[in-house]
């Protein structure tokens, strides 16, 4: 089945109100070209599910289409604490549940296994425990100990991006694999940008560098540099002075327009365009 | 005593927590004090340790503190690759070591990278408590260092516990994942008080047992009697830390505000062109 789309079919296919799990890591291989499209539309309401969130998560915060965050992490890494993040968790204005980074992936390995929760150790003793509401301390029932349930996490929608798809919806992922795989096989449809499309005989060469299994993919999306301002090892490394000036726009009101209307209200060969083009990225963040 | 102009603070703490990691377990970081320590340490004090080049992969390649941490390494430098699920199941069986640097770690040991204030209306937010209630359930070893040793960092009560500690923390946990270790700008930390409190185990040389007092949140103890000085760094320690770290990344820790964000692209650039010369891109398309 060709299961290739255009990024606005993507964004037609996620409701008001959905849940949405974004693969990646922080500053590392977001999806972030089905991010911008996300962020620019009219929907609204939806719940985010991240492991380590950076970028991704903060952009959606910025352009008012969140309504609960569901994280272990949110930040910018070496460049520090992410702007729209921040001003949401200080003013409230949405709802938040902080997890950990394992309990997340357990929470969407219960989901894929079709169990109510997975018991770990992790968060006790922790204030994690006491301010997250979705979590209940259980008891062994073989023996004598205190454990932790993490309910199973639902994703409707996963969203990631890879080094290399084919049409069928195959993915390689050539550098740290995060919890993309969870996220994929937890949703009830995964969307998946590329940076190319490659046939079924060129993607087999990559061996077990092929992470995403078709039978999960609902739609691929041939989209290069789909992962900028984040990296997408080995292709190119992470935009620092882009996020910077992230960073710096999100600082007042009239930056945060300038940037929105600059880099996030237009599609992604003129989100190119506004970085100088693929040549200039090229010969500042390939390696 | 070497004077202490022969090498700085930075090189004094990454020395003292190479000197920590021993044996055959995975060592991970998400820091150049961090990944400099692990390198370190398998060069002269460890050579069994596991060190990855990224937080959760690249194992046995020489590891370089990189902005990116490290995701470029990975791939040139074909080192074993590893999962997720690799780096939880080796917490779990306490195969792996990590160095955390908390905003805040209070006088039991628990440590918060989660918010300054209230959870629920912080004052600041801060990143989340990503992988440390892991680390804090599981680990025999748990290894934390702070740059700016001061009453905002080192307190009597954490505002969040995003790690668990001693005392009331260990409740329903037992011994793993307690506190082992803090190595501050000030001096190296362990947890010996009656309630597994935080003593003094040494104090850097040149600094003074009341500018800790000082500088630390409740009243310390372990600052009777002899107080052991901490082992300054061999010329060997500081020749291999300035080899592995020639852009100086580990410097950018201790800045922070405009100069570091300066800074911060300066050496990204030059990092990539010494990426670029060291280790040609070797695509597996490229292949035949």
């Amino acid at each position: 089945m060709d299961k290739r789309m255009s990024i606005d079919e993507v964004v037609e296919r996620i409701p008001n109100g959905a849940t949405v799990a974004i693969g990646g890591s922080s500053i590392s291989r977001k999806p972030m070209a089905l991010v911008r499209a996300l962020a620019r539309s009219d929907r609204r309401d939806l719940t985010v599910i991240v492991d380590v969130g950076g970028p991704d998560v903060d952009l959606l915060l910025g352009t008012g289409r969140v309504a609960e965050v569901i994280y272990a992490f949110v930040g910018f890494e070496v460049l520090g604490l992410a702007p729209h993040f921040r001003r949401a968790r200080q003013s409230q204005a949405i709802r938040f549940q902080e997890w950990t980074e394992y309990t997340v992936m357990a929470g969407l390995d219960a989901k894929i296994k079709r169990i109510p929760f997975m018991p770990t150790h992790a968060t006790l003793g922790t204030d994690v425990l006491r301010v997250n509401p979705s979590f209940r301390e259980i008891n062994d029932p073989f023996g004598e100990e205190t454990l932790v349930a993490v309910p199973a996490l639902k994703p409707d929608v996963a969203l990631i991006h890879v080094n290399y798809a084919d049409i069928q919806g195959n993915g390689v992922i050539l550098g740290d694999g995060h919890v993309d795989v969870l996220c994929a096989k937890a949703a009830k449809e995964t969307f998946m940008s590329c940076e190319r499309i490659l046939s079924s005989e060129e993607l087999q060469r990559f061996g077990r560098d092929v992470q995403i299994l078709r039978v999960y993919s609902r739609g691929v999306v041939e989209i290069p540099w789909g992962a900028h301002p984040t990296g997408c090892a080995p292709d190119y490394r992470t935009d620092l002075r882009h996020l910077q000036d992230y960073l710096k726009a999100a600082s007042s009101e009239e930056g945060w327009r300038q940037y929105e209307s600059e880099f996030v209200d237009v599609d992604h060969p003129q989100y190119l365009t506004n970085h100088g083009g693929p040549e200039e990225l090229v010969s500042r963040l390939k390696v | 005593m070497p004077l202490m102009s022969e090498f700085s603070v930075d090189e004094v703490i990454i020395t003292t927590m190479a000197r920590q990691l021993k044996g055959e377990v995975l060592v991970s970081s998400v820091t150049a004090f961090g990944s400099l320590a692990a390198h370190l340490a398998k060069r002269l004090y460890a050579p069994d340790l596991a060190v990855l080049s990224t937080p959760e992969s690249g194992m046995d390649v020489t590891p370089m503190p990189t902005l990116t941490l490290g995701q470029f390494l990975t791939d040139v430098q074909q080192g074993i690759p590893l999962t997720m699920e690799d780096i939880f199941d080796a917490i779990f069986t306490d195969h792996f070591r990590i160095w955390i640097n908390p905003s805040q770690i209070d006088q039991y040991g628990n440590t918060n990278i989660t918010c300054i204030g209230d959870w629920s209306r912080p004052k600041v937010a801060l990143v989340g408590a990503r992988g440390i209630p892991e680390d804090t359930s599981h680990l025999s070893e748990t290894f934390y260092y702070i740059l700016n040793h001061s009453p905002r960092s080192v307190v009597q009560h954490v505002d969040f516990r995003s790690g668990a500690g001693n005392g009331e923390s260990r409740q329903h946990l037992g011994p793993h994942g307690a506190p082992t270790t803090l190595v501050t700008d000030l001096g190296v930390f362990d947890f010996r008080g009656p309630q597994g409190q935080m003593t003094i185990k040494s104090l850097h040389p040149g600094v003074s047992l009341e500018e800790v007092q000082e500088r630390t949140g409740f009243p310390i103890g372990g600052g009777e009697g002899d107080i052991l000085s901490t082992p300054p760094p061999t010329a060997d320690d500081i020749r291999l830390i300035r080899e592995a770290d020639p852009l100086e990344v580990r410097k950018l820790e201790l800045m922070s505000g405009p100069m570091a964000a300066e800074k911060f692209v300066n050496i990204y650039e030059r990092e990539r062109q010494t990426l670029h010369a060291t280790y040609p891109r070797v695509g597996k398309l490229g292949r035949g």
